[in-house]
C-alpha cells in the first residue's frame, strides 16, 4: 500500500468519524439540516460516478432522485394516520378523495383511475424495494437505448434534461394519483422494526450517516476494481476502449444504472428526513445543482464531490441566515462556483489532491517527476 | 506450410456510388508481417476499417483463421483476435501508463467478470515486459496526456502487445515522429514479428525498408502488386501509378 493510499483512507475515515460525532455538538434543528445535508452528499457520489468517472454529464439525475422518493413517500402516505380517516378500512391518501369523482366507492382500488397502483405500496418494504427498482430499470433503459446508439457527451445531457422535465410534467399531471404540484405531504413515519424514525431524533441521524458512509465506501470501491478501470478508460476514449474488445455501451450502462440506484437511495433518504416528496425534486434546477455541487468538490473525486454538495449546502444556509446577506446570498454562492471553476477546475479534491502530492514530493525528494503527473488511479499501485 | 492468419476475399464497400475499397483478396499468412502501399485515397485505411468492424463491407468477406468475422461489432472483432492501432494516437489521456496497460490486459471483457481488485501475478508480469518493450518503464507512473507523440504512439503500441491480439493492424505507425523515434519504432514492430501477424499501413519508405517482408501495393480501392520490397520497386505498375519514375524512397 502507498503512502498515498494510506493517506485517502485516513481522510475517508476522518470524513466517517467527523459526521459520526456530529450529534453531539449540534441541536436537533441543525443534525435535520446536516442529515438532509448528508443526503445531497450521496448526490454527489451519484454525480461524480457517472460524470466524473464514466464521463457521462447527466442533467436529470433528479428524475432517479424524484423516482427513489415517490417511491418511498407512497407506502409512507399510505402509512399515514390520515389516510386512515377517510372513511375506509384501509387507508386510502387524502387528495384521492378531493380527485375522486362524484359517487367513486372509498377504496384504494378503483377510487379515482389509475388508484390500483398504489395497491402493493400498502406493504412498506415494497416501496423502499421499488425506490431502488425503479432507478435502476429506468435508467438501464435509457442506457440500453442512448449508448448502444453511440450517442454521447453533451447529447446525452440534452437527453436526460428533456427527460427529468418530461417526467415531471407527467407527474405534476396525473394528479389523482400522485397529488400533482403538491406532492406527497402529511407522511407516515419510517418505521424498522418498533423503531420509528422521527426526521429529528438522532438514530435518525445515524440511519442517514451510516448510510452514506456505506455508499461513499461502496462507490469508492467500485471505481478501485477492474471494471472501474475499464470505465474510466471507456471514459478516456470510448474507441480505444471498443478496439480493445470492450462493450463500451455495456459498461456505460451499469456505471449508469449504479449511479441511478444512489440517487433513488437517495431520494428514499430524503423523504425520511425532510417528510414530504413533491415534483421540485425533478426540477432542472435541482438537477444542475448537483452538478454544480459535483464540479466545487472535484467531479473525479467520490468523496470531494460528497463533501462538495454538504459544504455548499452549509455555506448556502449559513450565508442565506446572515443579517446583511439576506438578499445577496445567492450571488455570493454564485461567485464562489465562478472562482471554483477558473482557478480549481479539478475542485476541491484536485486541490487537495496536488497539495498531498507536493508534501510526499517534499518528504523524498528529490523526485523523479514533477509534481500534478500524478493520478488517482496510480494510488492503487 | 504456415497457416493462414487473416483471409479477405473479394472485399469492398460502396459509399453511395464510390468504391472505396473493391474487390479486394489477401491472404495474410500466420507470424507474417504485410506492408499496405498505396497514394492517399487509395483505400489502405479504409481497408483496415473494414476488416475492424469500423465500417461495414457491402461486398466480399474476411475470415480469421477459419472464423468468418465480415461485419462483426468491432468489440466482438477485437475480441476475436484483430489489434488495431490507429492512424491518430488515441490511448486513456487520464490513466497512468501502467494503468493503460492494465486496461488491455483485462482477458475477460464482460462487466461482472471485472467486479474484482487487482491484478494476477502474470497479468502483472506482462506489463512489465511491455513497459521494457515500449521503453516507457521509467514513465510507467506518469499520466499519459503527458507523453510526447512518440512515446504516445509505443503505448498504444503497447496496449496491441498487453492485449496480445493474434492480428495487428497498424496505421501509420511512424506519423508524425522524428528518424529516432521512427527507428525505434521499427524496432518494437520487428520484435512482434513472428509472433504476432501484423498488417502496417505505411508511407515512411525508410520504414518501411526496415520492417517489410512482403508489400501488397493498393490503387484506387484495388490491388495493384504483391511482392517483396525489390519485386515493387521494379514492378513498372507500381512505379506509374505510385512511386512516379524515380523509385522508392
Amino acid at each position: 500500500m502507498s503512502i498515498k493510499q494510506r493517506i485517502q483512507i485516513a481522510i475517508y475515515v476522518g470524513f466517517f468519524a467527523l459526521i459520526m460525532c456530529a450529534p453531539m455538538v449540534l441541536d436537533p434543528f441543525w443534525l435535520n439540516r446536516i442529515a438532509k445535508y448528508l443526503v445531497f452528499g450521496m448526490l454527489g457520489v451519484a454525480v461524480a460516478l457517472s460524470w466524473g468517472y464514466a464521463g457521462i454529464l447527466n442533467l436529470g439525475q433528479g428524475l432517479f432522485f424524484g423516482a427513489g422518493a415517490y417511491m418511498l413517500a407512497m407506502s409512507l402516505k399510505l402509512a399515514s394516520p390520515t389516510s386512515l380517516q377517510q372513511g375506509s378500512d384501509r387507508p386510502v391518501p387524502d387528495f384521492m378523495l378531493w380527485n375522486a369523482e362524484p359517487g367513486a366507492p372509498t377504496e384504494l382500488c378503483c377510487i379515482t383511475k389509475a388508484s390500483f397502483l398504489w395497491l402493493p405500496f400498502q406493504h412498506q418494504w415494497f416501496g423502499i424495494v421499488m425506490g431502488l427498482v425503479l432507478p435502476v430499470a429506468i435508467a438501464t433503459i435509457i442506457g440500453v437505448i442512448v449508448f448502444r446508439k453511440r450517442i454521447a457527451g453533451v447529447f446525452v445531457s440534452i437527453i436526460t434534461l428533456a427527460l427529468v422535465l418530461l417526467v415531471r410534467l407527467v407527474v405534476i399531471d396525473a394528479q389523482p394519483v400522485t397529488n400533482g404540484f403538491n406532492g406527497l405531504t402529511d407522511l407516515g413515519v419510517f418505521k424498522i422494526g418498533e423503531l420509528e424514525l422521527d426526521p429529528y431524533i438522532v438514530p435518525t441521524y445515524y440511519f442517514v450517516a451510516i448510510a452514506l458512509c456505506l455508499v461513499l465506501s461502496g462507490a469508492r470501491l467500485l471505481i478501485e476494481t477492474r471494471a472501474g478501470l475499464i470505465l474510466q478508460a471507456t471514459r478516456d476514449d470510448q474507441n480505444r476502449a471498443r478496439y480493445l474488445g470492450f462493450d463500451v455501451p455495456l459498461y456505460q450502462t451499469f456505471f449508469f444504472a449504479v449511479s441511478a440506484g444512489i440517487a433513488g437511495i437517495a431520494g428514499m433518504f430524503y423523504v425520511v428526513v425532510s417528510e414530504f416528496a413533491s415534483p421540485t425534486f425533478m426540477d432542472l434546477t435541482f438537477s444542475i445543482t448537483m452538478v454544480v455541487w459535483a464540479a466545487v468538490g472535484g467531479r473525479s473525486s467520490i468523496l470531494g464531490a460528497c463533501i462538495g454538495a454538504i459544504l455548499i449546502n452549509m455555506i448556502s444556509a449559513t450565508v442565506s441566515e446572515t443579517e446583511g446577506f439576506a438578499e445577496a446570498w445567492k450571488v455570493i454562492i454564485g461567485l464562489i462556483f465562478v472562482l471554483v471553476v477558473l482557478y480549481l477546475p479539478r475542485g476541491v479534491a484536485g486541490l487537495a489532491h496536488d497539495l498531498i502530492d507536493r508534501l510526499l514530493v517534499r518528504r523524498k525528494a528529490p523526485s523523479r517527476h514533477p509534481v500534478g503527473v500524478t493520478d488517482a488511479s496510480q494510488l492503487a499501485e | 506450410m504456415a497457416q493462414t492468419a487473416l483471409t479477405i476475399d473479394g472485399l469492398g464497400v460502396d459509399f453511395g456510388g464510390f468504391k472505396a475499397v473493391n474487390n479486394v483478396s489477401l491472404t495474410v499468412e500466420e507470424g507474417e508481417l504485410r506492408v499496405l502501399l498505396g497514394a492517399n485515397g487509395a483505400g489502405k485505411t479504409t481497408l483496415m476499417d473494414l476488416v475492424s468492424g469500423k465500417t461495414k463491407s457491402t461486398e466480399g468477406r474476411v475470415f480469421l483463421h477459419d472464423t468468418d468475422i465480415t461485419n462483426w461489432e468491432e468489440h466482438k472483432i477485437a475480441r476475436a483476435g484483430v489489434g488495431r492501432k490507429f492512424q491518430i494516437p488515441s490511448v486513456f489521456k487520464d490513466l497512468s501508463v501502467r494503468r493503460n496497460l492494465e486496461v488491455a490486459s483485462c482477458r475477460n471483457p464482460g462487466v461482472l467478470a471485472n467486479l474484482r481488485f487487482g491484478f494476477s501475478q502474470q497479468a502483472r508480469h506482462d506489463v512489465d515486459r511491455v513497459l521494457e518493450l515500449i521503453g516507457l518503464t521509467e514513465e510507467a507512473n506518469r499520466l499519459a496526456a503527458y507523453l510526447s507523440h512518440g512515446q504516445t504512439q509505443w503505448l498504444e503500441l503497447g496496449l496491441l502487445v498487453t492485449q496480445s491480439p493474434k492480428v495487428i493492424l497498424l496505421d501509420e505507425p511512424t506519423a508524425g515522429m522524428t528518424q529516432a523515434e521512427t527507428h525505434k519504432t521499427s524496432e518494437i514492430v520487428n520484435s512482434l514479428k513472428g509472433k504476432h501477424t501484423l498488417i502496417v499501413v505505411e508511407h515512411d519508405m525508410a520504414f518501411v525498408r526496415e520492417i517489410a517482408e512482403r508489400i501488397t501495393v493498393l490503387h484506387l480501392g484495388q490491388v495493384l502488386a504483391e511482392g517483396n520490397v525489390e519485386q515493387i520497386e521494379t514492378n513498372p505498375k507500381v512505379r506509374e501509378a505510385y512511386l512516379g519514375s524515380k523509385g522508392i524512397g
